[in-house]
């Protein structure tokens, strides 16, 4: 801490306003909720590997439907972190290995027959390590006997560099949870039989051993990838370190956590696009039908750092001085603007997440014609629009886009780049 | 207070920049991506076989490369932008769509209008390349249901480019010009309306960089010259050059021609695309032609530094949020 407090102190006598005390405090609140979001993440999950390990020990429709259970709770908190993945390289560079999305799931498991099998894009997209003890990868051969989260992270993972090879992460243990959902865009989510994980003559698609070893190592290493990233956002964790040396940049990346995720991923990778393409496959938690979900938890995240306040698993509460309070100083109706805008999309993925648990699902929305799905989803559209607008102009009014500017190798010495 | 001074200048830049964008750039680019569409629509109704087309094809995939790169107006409210180029497609979307069509003879291709409730992926112009140059639908004959998928494709683009260009005239001209006027629900100020021109640019190279030319190079130990853009139409290369002619006209109405560091960056990386010979980047799998690739995306990177550097001052804007932001 002592570089940070040789900062704070030259930022003090140079500039002596106010204002440059609060955004100390601001930071601290976002690293905060952070913190308190990856661990709620890590109690989840951890939760979820009890349920995971109950079901491998004794399959039945009873503990196949706890476990998918926790999986849906692991997945709240886990959605409202994902804010600050876009502004911190950390999490950026980490967040591939827990929530990489879509995927081919055919490296993994058996599909239907409709899946198809490689493509221009991926030649193992049907590679099916649950029923191959070994096989080529890339032209080296493969020695799967034992599935371990080893395997799984170094070697199948994004394998051949495609990202459409999800061997890890919530993604990767939801489909070996729910299986394929073949309901198109009728109602209903993938129908795994917990007899894929029984023993002996009761297993069904083949490999049960080898099905539960992977959904066992996939479980292990969320958990450990989990219990990391919350390292980061504790005293002195790198995550929060980084955030806090460069006031400025801390609020950049709040405010740029906040824009890229309700506009360029939320709103139109996610949202609008699967909406153009009337395509099921383009719901994001697929095999669950848990998507109005992990889109209303997505909101709520950008929401929470934006209020600095963050309501735990456990009903506690963490807040402290708001990056809001910041902008009112700076422009208050800015201020207002935004925050009734993050209502305003609240409000729209509230209303999209009570249709979809009323019983219209994600996929049907997602049909062809469908004007009533469609309305749904594209008001959240529009009303993440919006507030991306009212994003821009918090950076504005904060004054801090400027920081963008300052100087390149590039433009000094045009030919830097080419040598 | 940098950041102050320079803002001080903003007015005289401001104005002039923005109206040379809209009547300079903007406009006419929009025109000649409609007459190159109405264009395509009227070749692809007297014959729609795939020889008759693929001229006309060409004009107005030209055209497009004219106005891809305006993301923000009409083709973001509307959401027009993947309905006319939806590339990427990594799940080959594209594919799935149009033979799903194809199987049932769906009879959406009858009528323009209820065609727009087609998947996007099985229109515009990634769909319509599938059908003219792709080995399975060689030969296709005149009233085959292919034809007539041809044909609702082609004119499903000049729909969609004169819809384009009918709001820019009628509407979004206006809006962009007064930004900062009472009653401007879009640009709060002047400087909104340069910052959402000024995002353009820099998405605009951003794609080229990261998408047309980073998706087909891959890394040097898996290049992937099958998802280069556009190549079973031999237009890859292509694409890129007119890109970046048409994102440096843009820069130069916006600048008034003053950001000269720009300039020479945009001629850099054009002139490298222009005498590149490897029109669909097959070159990436060898090391000794991957190199002229990766030369163009650097030069490709140090415009997008260039504006980021000279021309974000210049104008008193950085970049605001992309839709490339979420990858």
């Amino acid at each position: 801490m002592k570089l940070l407090s040789a900062t704070a102190l030259a930022t003090t006598l140079l500039a002596p306003l106010p204002a440059f005390a609060d955004k100390a405090a601001v930071l601290n609140t976002y690293a905060d909720i952070a913190a308190a979001g990856y661990e709620d993440s890590l109690v989840t999950a951890k939760a979820l590997q009890a349920a995971v390990d109950a079901l491998v020990a004794d399959p039945s429709d009873e503990t196949l439907a706890a476990a998918k259970e926790s999986w849906i709770t692991a997945r709240a908190p886990y959605q409202q972190t994902e804010v600050f993945r876009f502004g911190n390289a950390i999490v950026d560079d980490w967040e591939g290995k827990v929530n990489a999305w879509p995927l081919d799931e055919g490296l993994i498991d058996y599909v239907d027959s409709s899946y198809g099998g490689a493509t221009d894009e991926n030649e193992y997209a049907a590679l099916n390590v649950i029923a191959n003890e070994t096989f080529s990868l890339s032209g080296t051969e493969i020695d799967a006997t034992n599935i371990t989260p080893e395997l799984l992270a170094e070697t199948l993972h994004e394998a051949d560099e495609v990202e459409s090879n999800v061997a890890t992460g919530y993604h990767a243990i939801e489909f070996l949870l729910w299986g394929q959902d073949l309901n198109g865009h009728g109602a209903g989510a993938g129908a795994r039989p917990a007899t894929d994980f029984a023993t002996g003559d009761a297993c069904t698609g083949g490999n049960c051993d080898r099905r539960g070893e992977y959904l066992k190592a996939a479980t292990e290493l969320l958990v450990s990838d989990l219990e990391w990233m919350a390292a980061q956002w504790q005293d002195n964790g790198a995550a929060r370190e980084t955030v806090l040396s460069d006031e400025n940049a801390g609020l950049d990346a709040i405010l740029t956590g906040m824009g890229s995720l309700s506009y360029g991923e939320q709103a139109g990778e996610r949202m609008k696009l699967g909406v153009m393409l009337n395509d099921p496959e383009e719901e994001h938690d697929c095999f669950s039908d848990n998507t109005h979900n992990s889109h209303y938890y997505d909101g709520l995240g950008v929401q929470n750092v934006y209020l600095g306040s963050y309501t735990r698993v456990d009903g506690s509460v963490v807040s402290g001085p708001s990056l809001s309070e910041l902008v009112a100083a700076a422009d208050a109706e800015v201020d207002s603007a935004l925050k009734a805008d993050l209502e305003a999309t609240m409000a729209e993925l509230g209303e999209l997440k009570e249709a979809a648990e009323g019983g219209f699902a994600y996929d049907q929305m997602l049909e062809r014609g469908n004007e009533k799905g469609e309305e749904l989803i594209m008001s959240a559209v529009d009303a993440l629009v919006k507030q991306t607008k009212s994003i821009e102009r918090a950076v504005t009014a904060l004054g801090i886009d400027a920081i963008d500017f300052e100087g390149s190798d590039s433009l000094d010495n045009p030919d830097a780049v080419f040598e | 207070m940098k950041y102050l001074v320079l803002a001080a200048f903003i007015p005289s830049i401001a104005t002039a920049g923005i109206d040379a964008v809209i009547d300079e750039h903007i406009l006419p680019a929009h025109e000649a991506f409609t007459v190159a569409t109405e264009e395509l629509a009227i070749a692809a109704q007297a014959d729609c076989r795939a020889e008759a087309v693929a001229p006309a094809y060409h004009e107005a995939f030209d055209a497009w490369m004219g106005v891809s790169h305006i993301s923000f107006g009409p083709i973001e409210t509307l959401g027009l932008a993947p309905a006319i180029a939806y590339w990427p497609d990594t799940k080959n979307s594209t594919g799935r769509h149009l033979d799903r069509l194809i199987s049932v003879e769906d009879p959406i291709v009858e009528d323009v209008e209820t065609f727009a409730n087609v998947s996007v992926a099985a229109r515009g112009f990634f769909a319509l390349e599938r059908l003219l140059y792709e080995e399975k639908y060689t030969g296709y004959e005149k009233g085959s249901y292919v034809c007539h998928l041809v044909q609702a494709i082609s004119q499903d683009l000049a729909t969609l480019a004169a819809t384009l260009d009918a709001e820019w005239q009628d509407n979004f001209a206006q809006t962009l010009r007064t930004g900062g006027a009472s009653g401007n629900e879009t640009y709060f100020t002047e400087r909104e309306a340069l910052q959402a021109v000024f995002t353009s640019v820099v998405t605009g190279l951003e794609f080229n960089k990261d998408k047309r030319l980073g998706r087909p190079l891959g890394t040097f130990e898996r290049p992937r010259p099958t998802r280069a853009e556009a190549r079973r139409s031999g237009r890859s290369l292509r694409n890129v050059t007119l890109s970046l002619i048409a994102l440096r006209d843009l820069n130069d109405a916006l600048t008034d021609g003053a950001a000269t560091q720009t300039q020479a960056a945009f001629d850099r990386a054009i002139t490298h695309a222009e005498t590149l010979d490897d029109p669909v980047f097959a070159g990436v799998a060898d090391p000794s032609s991957r190199l002229k690739v990766e030369i163009l995306q650097q030069a490709v990177t140090a415009t997008g530094e260039a504006v980021r550097i000279e021309v974000g001052p210049m104008l008193g804007v950085s970049a605001g949020f992309n839709a490339l932001d979420g990858d």
